[in-house]
């Protein structure tokens, strides 16, 4: 089945961030159905190619929230239509199609960058190519790290376009605006998440800071963490993943919390919202470009499991540690004992890590 | 394999030309591709509409001396392919001196491509660019017979002017020339083109022996845009797992087109609907879908090797 995904992100000459960082391994992203992989795991002369790590400890739990149909109450057709069951799909591979939002030499990690920025006319430009055409019909849109308010809201605009010509089409939104209590995009970016792009987002993966930003509610306890995503489905998306909180670990210290929250409605008009807590391993190193390798997997990972949020997101994490895991090792490798490996050498390994993101061992 | 190749190609938002149709293939067997985006269109020019913008040769510049900057720029290979502008290919001219200086083992594949079928679709002063200075610099080179006529200044219209011809282009520069397709007459009838290379293999006393090939292609019945693209990126791959071997090299170069190509006719044929001519959208190379066949290509079209007989002293 042909799936086709309009990615708006940036674009870096070297390295791995933005649209480098989600269309390889989209693009890679096959598998037929659940039962071919299944039967592929199970091969042992696979089993020694897919893991060479050990996996993950992980923990993840998760419990389905029921609602009564006579509590519920339908609120836009929209949610109904997402949030209908949808039966797994065969894909081959995904279709990326890529409007490259900036061109930099690299990320701005590094000492120095260089390049150049896309405007919103230019934007409209490419799409209006596109639209021309006629092939404007995509399955997914996916954007990401924007620095720019009338970029964003030219983006809104084409979303809303292309969910008309396409009303099945889940848009998955990384809503960038800061991390560890500050923003680092520009202020007057956040009205135009908050009113426009979050709500005609479907899936959105925001960290702790994000999250609380967006809707003003601080996150403290797990409690806390379940009230802000109902809030954030409340503003639109039926699925919301809190990438990572500051919520204490129940394996320990070298741990971090995510959460995720899926809003279904049943055939028969009952709602059910399913809750999933992940543990992951916490690496000591900065990296750039996760999130976006993140948003890209939970994509090919909750359209291979729609209804299933804790096997796309255990998919999703295990892809994730084992792209982190080898990227770390080469980084230390490269820079030699005791020191501090630099932005070039921690480049995801994004190309090395191609078996692991079609079939990630859990 | 750590193997870093910096490819200049123009990106288009949908299908498969430029970096698009060389980036996947070349990350699927285990390239690290950087990648310079010389224009962003919305798709290939032979669709009914398209729309886009192009990069500057100062903004090429630009992007370079970022990278140069970070002290990041050792690579094994550089790729590049269409062209329409004269200071743009000029500032890819002094990249390349810069990038060979820094890594004197760089490799630069270059499809200089400047037309077909006897008519030029770039502007005409790309040619002097390409012949005083691309091609000097190129070490693999990929044109099509009418680009090698042009680059030579001397017609091929027999297998012995074709070894000429070669010949010539190594002496400007590359080592290892192929040319993708000619209007030879096959051994193998008229639903075949034929296809030559020629590699130089130098010798350590000083010596060099010319491997020359010559492959018969099943021709396919529909005008496919970015394959050009493709082959030139295979091809870096291949001779660099066979780098003494131009006839493996070319076999699996040529297979995996032939893979590719058999896969989006296919599909086109089956999405137009029967005696519907494909459109350039459905026609998009199935690259995706084809990587298994990128990965591991079987071998569907063997190449020959031509008269060895001429060992030539340095």
């Amino acid at each position: 089945m042909e799936c086709r995904v309009l990615s708006i992100q940036s674009h870096v000459v070297r390295g791995y961030v933005g649209n480098k960082s989600a269309s390889f391994p989209l693009q890679r992203e096959g598998e037929d159905d659940d039962d071919d992989v299944l039967k592929r795991a199970g091969h042992p002369s696979l089993r020694a190619v897919i893991t060479e790590t050990e996996a993950p400890h992980m923990f993840v739990e998760s419990y389905t929230l029921v609602v009564p149909i006579q509590q519920v109450t339908l609120q836009k057709t929209r949610a109904a239509l997402s949030g209908a069951y949808r039966r797994p799909s065969k894909v081959l591979g995904f279709e990326v199609d890529s409007i490259n939002s900036v061109q930099f030499s690299n990320h701005t990690g590094y000492s120095h960058w260089k390049g150049q920025v896309l405007t919103a006319d230019e934007l409209h430009v490419l799409y209006e190519g596109i639209k021309l055409n006629n092939v404007h019909q995509y399955d997914y849109v996916l954007t990401g790290y924007t620095r720019d308010t009338s970029f964003l809201e030219m983006v809104v605009d084409i979303v809303q376009e292309l969910k008309r010509a396409n009303p099945n089409l889940v848009y998955v939104c990384d809503p960038v605006l800061g991390d560890h209590g500050s923003m680092y995009v520009p202020q007057n970016l956040y009205p135009v998440y908050k009113n426009k792009v979050v709500p005609v987002a479907d899936i959105i993966t925001p960290n702790q800071f994000e999250a609380e930003l967006l809707t003003g509610k601080n996150i403290t306890s797990q409690k806390d963490a379940v009230e802000v995503m109902d809030l954030l489905h409340a503003m639109g998306p039926d699925t919301v993943v809190i990438t990572s909180s500051d919520l204490p670990p129940r394996l320990g210290d070298r741990f971090l919390v995510s959460l995720g929250s899926q809003r279904h409605v049943r055939p028969d008009g009952s709602r059910t919202t399913q809750r999933v807590r992940i543990e992951v391993p916490k690496v000591d190193a900065v990296f750039v470009g996760t999130g976006d390798l993140f948003a890209a997997m939970l994509l090919a990972w909750t359209h291979h499991h729609p209804n299933d949020l804790k096997t796309a997101c255990e998919k999703t994490f295990s892809v994730m540690h084992h792209v982190i895991k080898r990227t770390i090792s080469y980084a230390h490798e490269l820079a030699g004992p005791g020191r501090r490996p630099s932005p070039p050498q921690l480049e995801l390994r994004m190309v090395q890590s191609k078996a692991d993101i079609e079939d990630p061992a859990i | 394999m750590e193997c870093r190749v910096l490819s200049i190609q123009s990106h288009v938002v949908r299908g498969y030309v430029g970096n698009k149709s060389a980036t996947f293939p070349l990350q699927v067997l285990g390239f690290e591709v950087d990648s310079i985006n010389s224009v962003q269109f919305s798709n290939h020019t032979g669709y009914a509409h398209w729309k886009g913008q192009v990069l500057t040769a100062e903004e090429l510049n630009v992007l370079y001396e970022g990278i140069k900057l970070n002290k990041v720029t050792q690579y094994d290979y550089i790729l590049t392919g269409y062209s329409r502008d004269t200071s743009f290919l000029e500032v890819v001219v002094d990249i390349i001196q810069e990038l060979k200086k820094a890594n004197p083992s760089l490799v630069y594949v270059c499809d200089p491509v400047m037309g077909d079928q006897g008519a030029m679709y770039v502007p005409e002063n790309l040619l002097p660019v390409y012949k005083k200075k691309v091609v000097p610099l190129s070490d693999i080179l990929t044109p099509n017979q009418f680009e090698a006529e042009l680059l030579t200044g001397r017609k091929i219209n027999t297998e012995d002017d074709a070894v000429k011809v070669m010949d010539l282009l190594h002496e400007m520069g590359p080592d290892t020339v192929v040319l993708t397709s000619t209007d030879l007459p096959s051994k193998q009838g008229d639903q075949f083109l034929v296809a030559l290379g020629s590699q130089k293999i130098r010798k350590p006393d000083g010596t060099s022996t010319n491997q020359r090939i010559c492959l018969d292609i099943p021709k396919v019945d529909a005008v496919f845009v970015g394959t050009g693209d493709l082959f030139a990126a295979m091809l870096l791959a291949w001779t660099h797992h066979h780098p003494n071997d131009l006839k493996t090299a070319c076999e699996k170069t040529v297979s995996v087109m032939h893979h590719v190509i058999k896969r989006t006719i296919t599909y086109a044929v089956e999405t137009a609907g029967p005696g519907i001519k494909p459109s350039p959208a459905q026609l998009e190379l199935r690259m995706v879908q084809s990587k298994a066949d990128i990965e591991n290509p079987s071998i569907v079209v063997k190449a020959n090797v031509l008269d060895k007989s001429l060992d030539q002293k340095q």
